[in-house]
Parts: C-alpha cells; structure tokens; sequence
C-alpha cells in the first residue's frame, strides 16, 4: 500500500515536473565513502554560484531541482575532499568522496574540542597521525613522538621499566614553574603521566599546538602549548576489529667508559717499588696495582676460614648483572557504528620484565568510547578510558647502580647472584663492607605501587538551529596510587662486625606505605555559532569554564620490625613516620573566540579570556589574556600563485597572544610525585614534627624554610608567530616555516636561597624570561605511484632560550643541583646554564697551578661552565614502501649545549673513572698548565712541574681539588640518536581472503634507540637524562643514580577481523 | 553535571557582571600545616634542635679537634684527613644554626612588645647568642645586622666578627635585664612547660647567660671592645645545662649523640667509621696522665681501648665495636643498651649545651688574666671544681644519679698526678696556668662539647702539641697543612653560601691561612 502511494506520488511530483520542465529539473543521487563504500549522510549538495542545495539523507540520498542553466554540483562534507559534478544531462548523479588528506581542507580538532579547518589557524601546529607515531612500537606515547615534531623537546629524563619523559614546547618560559605542554585527552586537561598509561593504538589523531594558541580555550595551563590527543571513536556502517601482539627487547646499552687497567687498593696503603698504589683486597677504590692476571683474595677470608679469589684481570662481569628486558603488548580493538551511534572499545594488556633482575611491570588499558544521536539535534559523545598498572620493583636501582660504577674491574659480580645460599655473596661473607650485594640490595628493597588511572569525558551537543552549537562537557581525570615500600632486615653475624669488614651494622626492617587520590574535574559551556553572510563567515564561540583539583596524599612508615617477613605497619617498633596532606585548587574561566573568514581564504581570530584563580589572593586572583590570529590563503587568493603549476599551496600566518600562568608549587616533594596544585602557597608555614616532637604532651612547633608572599601574581608571557606552509608540486614537497619569539615577566620563583637569611628559599613575583626560536618542516615525496613511495622529511629547530632579567638581589637563581654542580637562571645568559667551579686560569685559559707542587686550584666561587639547552634539534625520518611493504627510519640530533655528569666525581672517586688512568696514575704535569713566575707578574708554561700523588685513595685523582672541580665533568651534551627503525609488512588480501575471516594482517619489526653517538669528551651517560626528573626545569645535569639507557627493538603481528 | 552547568553559568555571568565567585574560590586555607603559631610552642622545638646541632658540630669538632680518628674497616676521608677543605667540607654546620636562630629569631619577633612573654623574649635572645657564637667561632665573619631578617636582605651582608662578639654581649645584658624584668611583672607567662633546658628556673638562664658573656669575653680579650664588661652578681652555671625534651629509645626522639654513634632506636649500630684518637688516650691511660676513673666512665675496654691518629688508613687499625668506643658498657645489644656513664650514657640522657666544668674553667681563666668576675673563690679553687664538674658530669647516669663517687675520685685524680697540668700550684707562670686550665678544659670537652675544645686550642695553642707522632699531637699523618703544627686553621664557607650569597661571601679563605679574629 505504501509503495502505491510512493509511486502515486512520485508521479504527481513528476507531472508537476514535467510542467516547469522549462525552467527546472530535479537531480537525485546517492553519496558513498570512497574509502568502505558506506553511505555518507548529511553531506551538502550546493548547485554552484548559489546557496541552494541540500542535504543527504541517512541513507546517503538526496534529492535537488535545479534550475535551468545549472551546470555544477558542488558536494561538500568535512573531512572529505569537495567534489564538482558536472551534471550535464543527468537526472541520476551518484558521487564517491574520498577522504581529504591534503593540507587544504584538513579538519583538525583544536583547543576546546572544536573542529578548525587547517587553513583558518595562524599559529603553527602538527598533525601526528597514528601511522606516524605507533611506527617503532613505542609503548609510551610521549616516545613515539620523538623527534617527530618541530619545536617540541621530549626527553626521557631517566630509564626503567615505565620512564618519565619531558614535554618542552618552544623551551623554557617559566624559571621555576612548569613549562610542561598540557595534555589534553579527548578535551579532558590530564596529567602528563597518563601519556604513559594509555594504548597508544587508540589514538585518532594527536594535534601538537605549538604556540600559546590554545590558552584562551583551555586556560592559563595550555601557555606551554598543548598536545591534544584525540582517540579513535567507531565509525558508521562497518564493523572493524583488530588484535595484535608485540614483543620487544630491552637492553642496557652505553656504559660509561671505565679504566681496564688498575684493581683495589691505592697509596693510602704504600706504594709497591714500581710507585703504584698497593693492592688491597677490601677497597673498593681501584687505585691499587696494575692487572697482573694473577690469583688474588677478594674479600677477608670469612669465619670458617674459607678465602675466596679472583683473577687480578678486567671482566666485563659488571655489565652482566643487568638482564634483558622483555615487554608483552597485547592489544584488541573493536569498533562499529550505525547512523544513529558509534561505538569503538578496545583493551591493552602490557607486561614488563625489566633490565634490572626482578623488576617487573603490568599494565592495562580498557576504553569505551561513543556516540548517540537523540533526534536530530542532540549528539552525546562518551569517552572512558581506566588503566591500571602495577609495579613490583627494587628501590634500590640507583643505590645499585652507584655501586656497580664503584666496583672494582676484576670482581664479577654475576657470581653473587645466589646470596641467600652462598656464603660469599651473603652479606655476611660479601667482599666489599660498604656496598651491599646489588642481587641482594634487589631482592630486599622492594617496591610494589599499583595505580589506576580513570579519565572519562561525557558531551552533550544541542543544535536547535543550523550553525548554533551548544556543548556542555563535564570530564574528569583521576589518579588512585597506592604504594608499600618494604626493606627485609639483616642481622650480621659477630665475626662480620668486628673483623675487617666492621662497617657492617644491621638492616633494620622496614616497611612503609603511601596512598594517593588524585582528581581533576573539568566542567565546560560552550556556545558556537557559525554563520555565512556573502562572502564573510563568522564564528563565534563563548564559554566558561570550571576546574577543580582535588589531592589527597597520606604515607606511613615504621622501622625495626619484630616478626621476619610480616610487613604490616602494627609490625613496627618506635614513632612511626606519617604525613596527611589535602590539597584543592578551583579555577573559573569565561572565554570568547571570533574568526571572520572572507572568501575562505583570509581568516582573522581573535580570542580572550579572564580566569579567576582560588590559589591567589582575591585582590589578584583575576588575570585577563587576549590573543589574535590571522592567515590568509595565497594559493587561493592570488591568481597567479593559484594558477602556479609549481605551488600548490601557500598559507602565510602569524598571530600574537598573551598568557597568564598561575605558577604555584607543583610536584611535592613526596615519593611519587604528587601535585600540590599549588595550593596553599601564599602563608607561611610551622612543622610540628621535628626532632622527635611531639614528646608525649609536650608538642613543639618550628618555622618552615620558605618565605613566602600573599601579594604573588600571574605570570605573563607574551608571543608572537609568524610562518606559512606551502607545498609543491601537487604536494610532493611539503614545508612549514615558523619563527616564534615568546617574553613571560613576572616570574614566580622559589629560588634558593642563604641560610643566614633564616629561610632557605623565596618564593617571589620576579625576573623575565625569553624564547626565540625558528621551526622548519620539510616532507619530500620524491616518488608515489601505485606501487612505490618513497618520502623523507625532517624537522628542525633552532631555539634560543634566555633569561633576559632577574633582580638586582638575586642575579641568579638555582634550579637544580647534581654534586657541585648547579642549573641556573643567569640574567643576560642563556636558560639554564650550568654553573659550578673552574679551576683557576691565566687570562689565556690555562690552567694555574702552583709551582712547587704542580696542583691547581679550584676557583673561590662558581663560574658559569655550559649552556644546558639544545640550540639546535633535528629529526629526520624517511619512509619507503613498495606494496604492502614499508621502512621507516628516524634520527634526532641535539646540539649546540653542555651537560653535567653527575656520576664523574664518584666515579674517579672510587678509581673506575677513565680519566683516572689516562696518566697512567704516575705524577704528570697538569695539562695546559702554567705557574706563575717569580716576578709575580707572568705566567710560564709548566712542562715541568708535576703532581707528585698521581694515584687515587689519597692521591689527585681521588682528592677534592679534581672530584670538586664542576668543569671536570661538563662535556658536550651533542648527540644523534638512532630512534626509530621499523619494518612493516602487509599480508597481500589474496593470502588473507583465502581464510575468510580476516580482512587484513600485518608483520613489523622495530627497533628504538637502537645507537646513540655522543659528543668525544661525553663518555658517561645519555645526555637526554636529568637529576631534576621530567619536572624540573634545572635541566643540564644528571646524577648517579639514574640507571643506563636500554636500547629496545621487537616485533608486532597485528590482525584485522 | 546539571550542577556544575548551573555554576558555570552563574559564574560566568556574574563574572562578566565584574563580581567574581569569591566563595566557590575561598578555598585557599591550609588544611596540612599551621600557618601561625604561638611564639611559646617554637621554644621546646627550638631548644631540641640545638641539641640536634651541638651533636654536628661535636662530631667536627671531634674530628678536626684531635678527639677521633678515622677507624679501621673505612677507606675514603679524604679532605676530612687531609684538610685541604672544600667548601662541602662540615657545609652543614652553617645551615643548622641558622636554621636554628630563625626559630629564635621568631620568637624574639612575635613576643618583642608582648610584655607578658618577657621571658620567653629573654631566653630566645640567650639562645640566639649562643647560636651567633658557634657560628663566628667556626667561620669568623657572619652575616649578622642583616641575618634573619627574611624578604628584608636576601643577601645578608658579612660583619665583622669581633663586632658580632661585642653585639652579642650586649644582647646577653639586655636579656639579664629582661629577666629580671620579668621577675617582678605580676600575670607573666611562665617559660616552666616550654623550657626543656632549665624547667623555667630563671636564675639558671641568667647564670647561662652570665657564663655566655663569659666565654665572648675571655675570647674576646684584648681584641674587641665590648660596651659593658661586668658581670650579673647571680654568678656563673654551677650545673651542667642539659637539653631534656624526654629523649627516649624511639624514632628521632633519641638523644642525638647516642643516635650518632651509639645505637639506633631498632638497634642497629651507629656511627663506626671513627674511633678515639691515640693523642687523647694520653691524657688517661698514663703516657701523659693517669685517669682511670674519667677513662673507664667514658671508654669502653678502658684502657685497651682502640685508638688510631688521624689520617693512618691501613689494615690492622681497630675496628669500632657496635655502640662505638665512647659507650663503655658491657650490654652491647642495641635494643637495649645505655643507661651508662660517660658521654653517650644512653637513649634518654640529656644534651649538654654547656656544663658546669666548661663555666669553672673560663672562671679560672677569668681569675688568672684578672677579668673582673663576681667573687667566686680562688683561681685554684676553680681550676679544681673544673676538674670535679667533669668527674660529676662523666659519672653521671642518664637519670641524674650518680654512678661512682666524683667527688673522691677527683680528688685521688688530683693527689695521684704529680704534673702542673693537672696540680695547680705546680703551674707557676701565668702561662702554665692557662695550659692547665685549657688542657683540663680540653679533657672535660672530650666528646663533650668537642668544637670547645677546637676552639681553645686554636686560641690558646692547648694541649700542647709538636711533631708527628701519634702521642705528641692529634695532626693528621695525611695532613697537607703549611702550618708548624700540621693543622687546619678553620674550615671554609659553605657551598650554599658561595651559590647564594656570592656577592657577600668573604674571598680568599684557606684553611690553612685564614684565622678567626681570636685565634692564634
């Protein structure tokens, strides 16, 4: 009956057709996806030159009359590549869109969640897309964006079974406070540590805005630039899954270099006749004799009377102790969707064994993430995402490493492996009293943390007319962490504290525990509303905007437990250690956002906003911050750059903004790692618990060490960009040019300070920072057929990172401290650099020493010894693929800055050190050294006057007056980094059809960080390492305890159902 | 959410009406920490970290001053037997005490037009002197007029040490004055639960005070000029101060020296790497004295006790047993040793600030270069009650009572030493005196208040050191000092000085040239 009545109809319709044929007709078609065949709905069908048109319907069909005189269609949807239709004679047009991949029209999602055309931003961003950044099988996605983006500083800051990572856009802006890219995960701020918690295959797209851009829409925490992350939601008409695993090796790599020559001992024992330091077979500095390969007591003979020996040779025994590490990654993904609803979930399981033994890590990762269309003008969108993860650790890695670099050459350690059964390397019979066996340190200092990282982010979008858009989004982030600590006691036996090796004391068994809830609740209101008038578009978004930060953090810990291997806190003995603490920060944000566009080309934006911030007093807790933006679209607009055969695209852009930072507190200093959101900064503060207080009744209160100001401000950088894009060639040659300079005065600082002011450090509004810099993309694809394709690029950045001012007080401030050395702001120096002492010099440089004795001497204060920033930073990729096969390879180099190597003055301390040796440990002349001469005036070249203790273990090398000596060990911090290298293949469809289930498979082999090439004076550690953590902006120096660089490499089968 | 939408929306629009959310953002009050506090609560924590202090700065004085020597089983000291200081060398002298004074300075802040709190006023000035003193006595120049004054100097500029010494006699007055001040003010607070030093007894801090004074003007003499050179009639400490906050066998609440070197409160050992040194063995085992009443008090396996001279780093030098050489007792379980003689006694004894025997001794002193003090009694009178306070103090139990008879066995120490430094009317010149008075001075210190003992020395040049044997002088053998005596004359500014104060800091000082102002 229905369809009688649609044929009825139709042919009425067709009658009055039939009437206007002269004027009219009426076109009807179908719009598919050239990419699966799906119908495409809500696509636009404009008849060309006018605003009529239509839109398709679900099934993708639309139906238009057009006039007479009408010759082109013009079918447009974002995301998709705009088509024009000739019509000629046709009734029927059925048209195919295929994805839009060119630069043009590129949607990108930016700050807020709005979608931009690419060609409407005037500030720089890059587009990472998920082939780009999963190629070497990263598991962490900060890894996998390495050396892949211009401007952006990534550096894993230390090593381990799941290591940190430092995120640096356009360097340093802030002297103490973060300078850390906000994350933004499905437009959920999240902090940075979810990066490594996340499946990195679930990611749609990552958007690297590298300008402050996007602090009018995310707040004062984007100034930094943000990286947005957008995860992969399912897709309409087609059911995908997939399931992979990867298998990946880790291994130490790049031990520091070490003299080979000289075993236990040095001339606190006598010198042998040949004037080298006497052997000794406790010491555990290396300066005693040379090597002889002969049979020698390691260790005193134990209480049975037992002696064990060792060849008096090298072995490379060390290095055997760290083991290859093995990761596990199992991934599954489902994804699905209908016109109504997407649907895409997927799960991760990661398992770690780590490099050193016993270390292990876990890791899961469950998303749901979708959508619903309820009508046709409501859309809600749900991401959800938990990982938990799991840590059964050492905490003794860098106490463990430490003595592994102190251990003489000749001691294998692998053979104490068995400490529980063999009574040499039970602590009882250990050769070596002051260092623990490092199987033993790793089997009794445990660490077992547990985390759950939950995000989730619920959206509404209600569009009561066309154009108008209002979206509600409340997201959260949330951080559970539990962490015991548990270190299993050791009574030694008499005869082992009271013979030789007496500086054995008793373990007491501890044991301790530390929770953490973190939450960050994000509430936002968004109003767009788009709108076209002739040949203006405009755009207008307005909206406010809630945070609140939630903390909570309690830790106990007691000692000397009764029960062996009861590791509960009512096991302890004693005042137990404890710590509550409660931190809640809020921040309110109204913002607004106008871009005029005139005839898709010129684009104008501007944006503003005021936050009000709980952490400040209410006299400054509101800041204001505008920002503006243009770009125009040459290609488009110039005819003859239009018409040009050789440009195919030119986009020319700059904008300038100011942003306000609240930058208060941050990383507490509790193990961990929890924010404190800076809360709570602006009064002074009294502990209660030190020295033992409370004392029953008697309680007893002290003055903290920090000065603090109730009058503090925002911080406040000022930018400004410009650049353009433009490619050749039907975009075979791609090219981003940005240059950017960014000014932040008012600078809050904790700056440390002397002691006789009775504080230890300031917190203040002062000083002034600045980043210059020039950021360039090339992409070359030389070749691209059906078969081949072949492309290299690479990005580089050339930064010049300043402080321009600090005070007259305080014209430096300490940012971090390594040994001797420190990381410093420095008014008129770059940002930071490394200060420390020098040995003193003659104006040409040489080093003065003193006539008679032939030592130097260290200069009375520090000097500034190095620049600690990158000047230049390269990464450079190539990709080629020939059918279902594809390479790929990436290298970054830094250059142009220093690093500090914490693990030099320990290491000539106990006699490995290479420098050690280099004289042979003989009395030598100081090199380049000159003394002064009699008439007090000159300076003479010393080839002469030698150092007479050329040993160690009182002795120069060993002494303060070279182990004190900063600039000893600041080398260039130079490298190029072999990052990435993978190998894909692709399983031809005729292989995969035969099995009629799957749709599609793939094999890859990665490797990452397969080589590192270090500057020649840098034989110590990565330089990417920094004492200050992934936090700390005293970048430049590293220290002892961070544990060696792991090369990894594996492979991944992934299937397609 | 519906919530939140509301709020933003009444946010935003009362924002944009240039109101602000004040209370959604008053949220800004400490809930973790106090943010102030009663001046009275400072004082006992304060006091306990003076304690925790002296304990430093007697392991470097200990160490530098001749009273420990490195012990067998350690390798690796390096500058600590070499002296050729760097400034991280005993770097953590310096902030200790000023971190210390801060609390004081805090107190003096907060109760300086509070007249009711007078006295806590008072004692927190006493207490800022004595910290003021161990400073310039280990460093010379300090900052001073511009320390502890927060946002106001940044980078405190250095004084001159003897003006300090003769600031701070002044202060010392001006809190005698405050106490008797506070005397007679009806409705006062009393110091009595704060005061874990003297339990509120004002008469002790003025003689504390009194005997301060004494010390700044004795070293002092001669170089600098102080304003008021008399003395309060109370006289001067006739007990040992001792800092009590109930120390006890628990987590931090030990008492420091035997948390250093005796036994941690799970019983593990402490501090082994040093051992007594063999020059002040001398001074008990016979080879220059014969004490064995102070020796076993103090010594474990008096008079075998092991002993090395400073620098020998060799096999074969004795090892320190658990609780270490200066815990004489036979209970050598950690968990439950103490409650000794000697100078760690156990993990609830007293801390002293300054003992009776030191106050004797700078009486003495005072007597023989005729510094006006009140009448006390004669010079040898006091040279012995010295002697007796330091037999009192070493035989003394952690609860107060006494283990042996001082008083006889002092004198038997006296009547049995046939020596001038030792029997007073056998010293006849006015030098021998004082190196009586100053050795004595030196044995009562040992492992006492050890950086006294340094500092006489340096002024004094006492006991009496020459060459390099282990007996005859307490100089490194690895020492690479250009002084006749192979030793260091102080050690340098810190580190975080030179990072944080560069502009300030004194240039050029060595730790063999530099001198402070009363040093010889």
């Amino acid at each position: 009956m229905r369809k009688i009545l649609l044929v009825c109809l139709t042919a009425v319709l067709s009658l009055a057709c039939a009437d206007l044929k002269a004027q009219e007709r009426t076109i009807t078609g179908h719009v598919t996806s050239q990419e699966d065949g799906s119908e495409l709905p809500g696509v636009n069908v404009v008849i060309k030159g006018t605003t009529n048109g239509s839109v398709t319907d679900q099934n993708g069909a639309y139906a238009l009359v057009v006039p007479t005189g009408s010759e082109v269609l013009v079918f447009t949807f974002i995301g998709l590549k705009s088509q024009e239709v000739n019509i000629g004679g046709k009734s029927v047009v059925d048209v195919s869109m295929e994805l839009d991949v060119s630069q043009l029209t590129e949607v990108v999602i930016t700050a807020g969640g709005l979608h931009s055309r690419s060609r409407e931003l005037g500030s720089a961003n890059t587009i990472v897309n998920p082939e780009t950044l999963t190629s070497g099988k990263a598991v962490n996605v900060a890894a996998g964006l390495q050396g892949k983006v211009a401007g952006f500083q990534i550096n894993a800051t230390s090593s381990g079974v799941n290591p940190e990572y430092r995120l640096i856009l356009r360097g340093q802006r802030s002297m103490t406070g973060n300078n850390q890219a906000l994350v933004v995960l499905d437009n959920v701020i999240v902090p940075n540590s979810v990066l490594s918690n996340m499946n990195m295959n679930d990611v749609e797209s990552i958007n690297v805005l590298q300008g402050a851009g996007a602090a009018a829409l995310y707040g004062s925490q984007a100034s930094n630039g943000a990286v947005i992350i957008t995860t992969k939601k399912g897709k309409a008409g087609k059911t995908d899954i997939t399931l992979s695993h990867n298998v990946q090796l880790q291994q130490v790599a790049f031990f520091p270099k070490i003299q080979k020559k000289f075993g236990s001992g040095g001339s606190a024992y006598g010198t042998d006749p040949a004037g080298y330091g006497e052997f000794n077979y406790l010491e555990n500095q290396s300066y005693g004799a040379p090597f002889d390969g002969s049979n020698r007591p390691l260790g005193p003979p134990l209480e049975d009377g037992s002696q064990l020996y060792t060849t008096y040779n090298y072995k490379p025994g060390h290095n055997e102790f760290w083991k290859i590490g093995v990761t596990n990654q199992t991934d599954f993904s489902l994804s699905s969707g209908d016109d109504k609803s997407t649907f895409y979930i997927s799960g991760q399981y990661v398992a770690v064994t780590g490099t050193t033994p016993g270390d292990k890590f876990e890791r899961g990762n469950i998303r749901i993430n979708g959508s619903r269309k309820l009508g046709d003008k409501l859309l809600v969108t749900y991401v959800t995402s938990y990982a938990p993860n799991k840590y059964d650790i050492t905490s003794g890695t860098g106490a463990i490493y430490t003595n592994m670099l102190n251990m003489p050459s000749n001691v294998d350690i692998t053979q104490f492996k068995d400490w529980r059964n063999n009574k040499f390397a039970n602590p009882n019979g250990f050769y070596n009293p002051w260092y623990l066996n490092p199987y033993f340190t790793a089997d009794t200092q445990r660490q077992l943390d547990k985390n759950a990282y939950l995000t989730g982010n619920l959206e509404l979008t209600f569009t009561p007319i066309p154009g108008l858009d209002i979206i509600a989004r409340q997201g959260i982030s949330n951080r559970s962490y539990t962490q015991k600590q548990s270190i299993e006691g050791f009574k030694y036996s008499d005869y082992a504290k009271q013979t030789d090796q007496s500086s054995k004391t008793d373990i007491p068994a501890t044991v301790g525990e530390t929770s953490n809830q973190s939450t960050q609740l994000v509430s936002d209101l968004i109003v767009q509303y788009d709108k076209k008038l002739g040949d203006f578009n405009v755009n207008v978004v307005g909206g406010g905007q809630l945070i609140e930060n939630n903390g909570r953090y309690l830790a106990v810990a007691t000692s000397g437990l009764v029960v062996d291997n009861l590791y509960n806190l009512g096991n302890g003995t004693g005042n137990p250690f404890y710590v509550e603490n409660t931190f809640k920060q809020r921040l309110v944000g109204a913002y607004g956002k106008v871009t005029l566009g005139f005839k898709d080309y010129l684009f104008l934006t501007g944006t503003a906003r005021n936050d009000w911030d709980s952490r400040l007093n209410p006299d400054n807790r509101s800041f204001f911050y505008p920002s503006a933006e243009a770009s125009v679209l040459l290609s488009e607009a110039v005819p003859s750059i239009k018409e040009s055969r050789i440009i195919s695209y030119l986009k020319v852009r700059g904008g300038i903004s100011k942003t306000g930072l609240v930058n208060l507190g941050g990383l507490t200093q509790f193990p961990g790692s929890f924010s404190d959101y800076g809360a709570y900064y602006l009064k002074p503060t009294f502990s209660s618990n030190l020295n033992g207080f409370p004392y029953g009744s008697l309680a007893g209160y002290s003055v903290d060490g920090t000065l603090v100001s109730d009058v503090l401000q925002p911080e406040l950088t000022h930018g400004y960009e410009f650049g353009f894009d433009m490619n050749f060639f039907d975009d075979r040659i791609n090219t981003n040019v940005t240059y950017f300079h960014t000014r932040t005065d008012n600078q809050t600082v904790t700056t440390l300070l002397s002691n006789s002011t009775g504080f230890g450090a300031l917190l203040t509004n002062i000083g002034e920072t600045q980043a210059k810099g020039l950021e360039l993309t090339l992409n070359v694809t030389p070749v691209r057929t059906d078969n081949w394709t072949v492309s290299v690029g690479g990005n580089y950045t050339y930064l010049e990172n300043r402080v321009t001012e600090i005070s007259d007080i305080l014209p430096q401030l300490s940012l971090g401290t390594s040994g001797n050395a420190i990381s410093a702001a420095v008014a008129g120096q770059s940002f930071p650099v490394i200060m420390g002492l020098d040995y003193e010099r003659d104006p040409a440089g040489h080093v003065i020493v003193d006539k008679v004795t032939g030592q130097p001497t260290s200069t009375s204060s520090n000097v500034i010894l190095g620049n600690a920033t990158p000047k230049n930073r390269i990464g450079a990729n190539a990709v080629v693929s020939f059918k279902g096969l594809r390479f790929s390879v990436l290298f970054e180099y830094r250059g142009g800055y220093s690093v500090f190597n914490g693990m030099g003055p320990e290491m000539d301390w106990s006699g490995t050190g290479y420098r050690t040796a280099q004289y042979d440990r003989r009395s030598f002349v100081f090199p380049n050294s000159v003394y002064l001469s009699d008439d007090g005036n000159t300076y003479v070249e010393n080839k002469t006057v030698t150092i007479a203790n050329g040993n160690g273990n009182n002795g120069f090398w060993s002494d303060g007056i070279n182990r004190n000596t900063t600039s000893n060990y600041v080398t260039s911090g130079d490298f190029v980094k072999l990052r990435e290298i993978s190998l894909s293949w692709e399983i031809p469809a005729s292989f995969i059809t035969k099995t009629k289930v799957l749709k599609g498979a793939q094999i890859s082999l990665q490797g990452r960080n397969l080589f590192l090439w270090m500057a020649k004076d840098n034989y110590y550690t990565d330089p990417e390492y920094s004492s200050t953590g992934s936090t700390g902006n005293g970048t430049g120096l590293n220290d002892i305890g961070q544990t060696p660089p792991t090369r990894n490499f594996g492979g991944t089968l992934s299937l397609r159902f | 959410m519906k919530n939140r939408v509301s709020i933003i929306l009444t946010c935003v629009v009362i924002a944009v009406l240039g109101s602000s959310c004040n209370d959604y953002l008053d949220i800004n009050t400490n809930p973790n920490k106090a943010t102030a506090v009663q001046a009275q609560l400072v004082l006992p924590q304060a006091l306990a970290a003076t304690a925790n202090s002296l304990d430093v700065y007697n392991t470097y004085g200990s160490q530098i001053g001749g009273y420990a020597a490195n012990a067998g089983g350690y390798g690796g000291f390096n500058e600590t037997v070499s002296y050729a200081y760097t400034p991280n060398n005993y770097a953590g002298n310096w902030p200790l005490a000023y971190d210390n004074l801060e609390d004081y300075q805090y107190i003096i802040n907060q109760t300086a037009d509070d007249e009711l709190n007078i006295h806590f006023h008072a004692v927190a000035k006493i207490m800022r002197v004595y910290n003021f003193q161990l400073l310039v006595d280990a460093y010379n120049d300090v900052p001073f007029t511009e320390a502890l004054q927060g946002v106001a100097f940044l980078t405190p500029a250095y004084d001159n040490a003897a003006s300090i010494y003769a600031s701070l006699a002044t202060e010392l007055d001006d809190a005698m004055t405050e106490i008797v001040t506070g005397n007679g003010l009806v409705g006062k607070n009393d110091i009595d639960n704060y005061d874990i030093l003297f339990g509120g007894d004002m008469d002790s801090w003025m003689k504390l005070a009194n005997t301060i004074k004494l010390r700044l003007l004795i070293r002092g003499n001669g170089k600098v000029t102080f304003a008021n050179t008399s003395f309060n009639s109370i006289g001067f400490l006739t007990n040992d101060a001792l800092i009590n906050p109930s120390y006890t066998r628990d987590n931090s609440r030990q008492n420091p020296a035997w948390d250093t070197w005796g036994f941690a409160y799970t019983g593990s050992a402490g501090n082994k790497a040093w051992i007594p040194t063999t020059f002040i063995l001398t001074f008990y085992d016979g080879t220059k004295l014969n004490d064995p009443g102070r020796g076993s008090a103090m010594y474990f396996d008096f008079p075998n006790t092991g002993t090395n001279q400073l620098g020998y780093e060799s096999t074969g030098i004795p090892k320190s047993p658990d609780g270490s050489f200066w815990y004489p007792g036979s209970e050598r379980d950690g968990k439950v040793a103490g409650d000794t003689t000697g100078v760690l006694k156990g993990p609830d004894a007293g801390y002293p600030m300054f003992t009776a025997a030191e106050s004797y001794f700078l009486q003495a002193e005072a007597s023989v270069v005729g510094l006006a003090t009140p009448a006390t009694g004669t010079t040898q009178e006091l040279f012995e009650a010295g002697i007796e306070a330091s037999f009192k103090y070493l035989y003394q139990l952690p609860d107060g009572s006494q283990a042996g008879d001082y008083e006889e066995d002092a004198a038997d120490y006296i009547a049995s030493n046939n020596n001038k430094l030792v029997q007073f009317n056998l010293a006849l010149s006015q030098a021998e005196q004082i190196e009586a008075i100053i050795t004595q001075k030196y044995i009562a210190l040992n492992m006492v208040n050890s950086h006294e003992g340094w500092n006489e020395y340096r002024r004094t040049g006492y006991p009496s050191v020459f060459g390099r044997g282990a007996k005859t002088t307490f100089a490194s053998i690895a020492s690479q000092s250009s002084r006749p005596d192979f030793l260091p004359s102080r050690i340098l500014y810190p580190t975080s000085e030179i990072q944080y104060n560069s502009a300030n800091v004194p240039e050029g000082v060595g730790s063999f040239s530099s001198l402070i102002f009363w040093a010889k």
